[in-house]
């Protein structure tokens, strides 16, 4: 397998490690021994020697989030999301992806989304089309919001217009480049999509971001790709809590305890913590998981769903028992994804966006 | 396939494990089988790094508790299947790798944490769980599970049982085998037991201790409660500069009658010179030492007291607490690829113990039987857990790469002559095979000869229990 000088050192330092086996969302929640950065490692030095081929261990390659949380652990500074990113590459080139990964690429190429959706809920479209005069601020609401948990959507429109916000929504959003990189990784095709998202972008003074995976895509992955974006790009959290901070949203506070989901890709790789925090705290009582911030563990995707639905349920069960371990009865998510795994798994506890806590529903 | 079974046969054996822990339980996959053929042994890391497979299990079993790992052995048993234990891989010594193949049983999916118990102070879990997770559950409570080794984050609480393993403030609290007080095993017939309600009593002896260090020979242990404590008031660091190993030994001796402190590391001439002055940057001649003191503030202030008055009187230079804390806050960074060693170098600790009449002419005779037999080895050590007898030695040696033979089986060879040469040096000076890594394969040959006709009392433990011989064959010289 072709693969870069630095890639290969990470993957034969991590495939005779074992010290973030604790720090796995999908590890721990398996309890399978595949799902660890080191036998990540350990297969592909295997078929970097030759001794097993590539199409044996791909199932596994896709097993990972790519949330981090390893890297993050590592005090040495190992990078196994770059090294599985970039067998997911390889495979492509090599065409080995499996089949049901394949299918979700081509309906990235096709449609923008992995989901190969063309159409939004009723009450979005109309909402889309009410907010389709350009402004100087666009609200960009990612494909999992858009297209997989409409009414998410819809109550992340209805707080900037509570706001008195004047902003723009697109029919046709362009794909922010977020799922082919996870799928594909830095492929020319995601590059492509990448620069296209930009293009638009870049006709905005201020663009809101209202999905984390795309917040991340837009505000760290496009440097890594040399993709210019010269319009202000703010995630959603920054945003309303700088609208909360102008008086430009009422707050009253219910008194009700809850504990807030960090997306990771807000808190571990763009390393913003405090926005959410300070909207949860207009409106409700604070607690902390053990595991906050940029320790925080990921709850499950939409995306990942589609091809291993079982084990995302897992995932979220067990972030749910980390909340409920401290006496949590309410979690609030910023990441729609997160907040559609815990929502799909919840029994005893009550799962809530940062939109709900504004609006009061 | 790597245990004799035909194909029909394993097809049959197949569909039972099956049924026993569920079809998304049980592997037979490529990457499953490869993942579990590979742990922290340096024979096969080095095995897999020269594009080898190592033995691989037929089956890949992971059960949710005790009745399942029951239903596993009774398969096993009627057809005879060995079974490998695997926690979460990270031992040294070979013990969880599937030798003979047949069926690896993954415990990590016994990872619940059945109760906190803060009255009678201790953890009910299954002991898939990661340590780490436990201790993170005591943390929610304000408790703390006091067993910090640098294997925390990567083993399972069975991992630590199995071996008897030991964490960096041992001296205090104990090891693995004290912080026990009941168990759940799963005999090799499939029986499901319980030990005693309290680890101190006078009913016959300790059926804990049995179990524990047994590397999966006996039975799987799927349970287990884990002791707690409450969180230090205070914990205070002091670093000190031995001339010589001799002093610091005398010193801390004298200073064990007096009270116990959490972290007692004496580093010897070799390592302070090479570890420690990269990490914790102690740039000096002699022997460092890192000491911790830990619990009530009044009983912290009398304790540094005492410290400070023994080890001065033996011509330690106290360093203050500078280099303790950063010794602390680094203790794990030690063990991460590209601060430990790695191949291409061939490495291994031989850690051993001994009363302190003895412990220093281990080392010097271990030092010696190594470096002379083996002059491209580097010999270092460092006494990292200690008694009011005596102390253990964290001895290691190292080969640089450019002397490590780049054919596997002359790689083994040298690693095993090493091992030998170590080993029995320590046995002939009075030293126990190992302290705290366990046996497994890697030093299963050298048990008759720690033993000798003691042995048959673990070989007829051994036949009543597993008469098939089907629990992890070939390790703990059983």
């Amino acid at each position: 397998m072709i693969m870069s000088e630095k890639s290969k050192q990470h993957v034969d330092s991590c495939r005779f490690c074992w010290m973030c086996h604790h720090i796995c969302p999908i590890g721990n929640a398996t309890g399978q021994e595949r799902n660890t950065a080191r036998a990540r490692a350990l297969g592909i030095s295997l078929v970097n020697r030759e001794a097993i081929d590539l199409s044996e261990i791909m199932d596994n390659i896709f097993e990972c989030s790519t949330c981090g949380a390893c890297v993050h652990d590592c005090v040495t500074g190992w990078d196994p999301v770059m090294f599985t990113k970039e067998t997911r590459r390889e495979a492509a080139l090599e065409g080995k992806l499996p089949d049901y990964i394949m299918s979700l690429v081509a309906n990235c190429l096709e449609t923008g989304n992995a989901y190969g959706k063309t159409t939004t809920c009723d009450r979005l479209t109309e909402a889309i089309k009410a907010h389709s005069a350009k402004k100087d601020t666009l609200l960009l609401l990612g494909v999992d919001a858009k297209f997989m948990v409409c009414e998410q959507a819809l109550k992340a429109v209805k707080v900037l217009d509570k706001a008195g916000v004047d902003f723009t929504l697109l029919e046709n959003e362009p794909a922010s480049g977020g799922q082919l990189d996870f799928l594909i990784g830095a492929a020319n095709e995601t590059k492509e999509q990448m620069e296209n998202c930009a293009k638009t972008l870049n006709e905005y003074k201020t663009v809101v971001v209202y999905d984390p995976n795309d917040s991340k895509a837009i505000k760290q992955l496009y440097k890594e790709y040399g993709v210019e974006v010269n319009a202000q790009v703010v995630t959603y959290t920054s945003f309303v809590a700088g609208l909360i901070k102008e008086g430009k949203l009422n707050t009253k506070n219910s008194g009700e305890a809850v504990v807030f989901q960090d997306p990771y890709q807000l808190s571990r790789d763009l390393e913003e913590t405090e926005p959410a925090r300070e909207i949860i705290m207009s409106y409700a009582v604070l607690g902390e998981m053990l595991l906050n911030r940029a320790e925080t563990v990921w709850a499950g995707n939409i995306l990942m769903a589609q091809y291993m639905p079982e084990i995302v349920k897992k995932v979220a069960s067990r972030r749910i028992f980390n909340a409920t371990s401290v006496g949590a009865k309410k979690i609030v998510t910023a990441s729609v994804a997160e907040y559609a795994s815990l929502k799909a798994v919840a029994e005893d506890v009550q799962i809530l966006s940062l939109e709900d806590l504004i609006l009061g529903e | 396939m790597q245990y004799q079974m035909n194909e029909f046969l394993f097809a049959m054996v197949l569909t039972e494990l099956e049924d026993a822990v569920g079809k998304e339980n049980c592997s037979t996959r490529a990457i499953d089988r490869v993942s579990h053929s590979v742990d922290y042994y340096w024979l096969s890391r080095m095995w897999a790094d020269r594009g080898h497979r190592m033995p691989e299990a037929d089956f890949v079993v992971c059960p949710k508790d005790a009745t399942e790992v029951s239903k596993v052995l009774k398969i096993a048993n009627y057809y005879k299947i060995p079974v490998t234990t695997w926690g979460a891989g990270g031992g040294t010594q070979g013990g969880a790798i599937p030798v003979a193949g047949g069926i690896v049983l993954d415990t990590k999916r016994m990872n619940k944490i059945y109760e906190v118990n803060t009255e009678g102070m201790y953890i009910e879990c299954g002991t898939g769980a990661i340590y780490k997770h436990i201790e993170w559950a005591a943390n929610e409570v304000g408790k703390a599970t006091m067993h910090y080794p640098s294997s925390l984050t990567c083993s399972t609480v069975g991992g630590f049982l199995a071996h008897r393993g030991i964490g960096v403030v041992s001296t205090k609290y104990g090891k693995i085998d004290d912080m026990v007080l009941k168990m759940e095993v799963v005999l090799p017939n499939g029986d499901i037991i319980e030990t005693c309600s309290a680890p101190k009593h006078a009913a016959g002896p300790d059926l804990n201790q049995i179990f524990i260090g047994s590397e999966g020979t006996l039975g799987v242990i799927t349970k287990a409660q884990i002791r707690i404590f409450d969180q230090p008031e205070e914990r205070r660091f002091r670093g000190f500069l031995f001339q010589d190993m001799h002093g610091a030994f005398e010193a801390s001796r004298e200073l064990l009658q007096k009270f116990k402190p959490s972290v007692m590391r004496l580093y010897d001439e070799a390592e302070t010179a090479s570890l420690i002055k990269k990490i914790v940057g102690v740039e000096r001649k002699g022997a460092f030492m890192n000491i911790a003191y830990e619990g009530v503030k009044e009983m912290v202030e009398v304790e540094e007291k005492i410290l400070l008055e023994t080890f001065k009187k033996y011509g330690a230079e106290d360093l203050g607490s500078e280099y303790g804390e950063k010794w602390w806050k680094e203790k794990i960074t030690f063990f991460y690829p590209g601060h430990m060693m790695d191949i291409p170098q061939m490495f291994g600790t031989m850690d051993t113990i001994a009363p302190y009449g003895k412990i220093e002419e281990i080392y010097w005779a271990m030092k010696e039987a190594i470096e002379t037999n083996f002059p491209q080895a580097k010999f270092i050590a460092h006494f990292s857990h200690w008694y009011e007898w005596g102390s253990m030695i964290y001895d290691r040696f190292i080969v640089e790469g450019k002397d490590v033979p780049e054919d596997p089986v002359e790689a083994l060879r040298l690693h095993q002559a090493i091992w030998t040469c170590g080993v029995r040096t320590a046995l002939a000076h009075g030293a126990v095979v190992n302290d705290h890594h366990g046996v497994g394969i890697k030093l299963g040959r050298l048990m008759k000869e720690q033993y000798g006709p003691a042995m048959q009392v673990f070989e007829g433990l051994k036949k009543s229990l597993d008469p098939n011989g089907i629990m992890n064959p070939f390790k703990l010289g059983l």
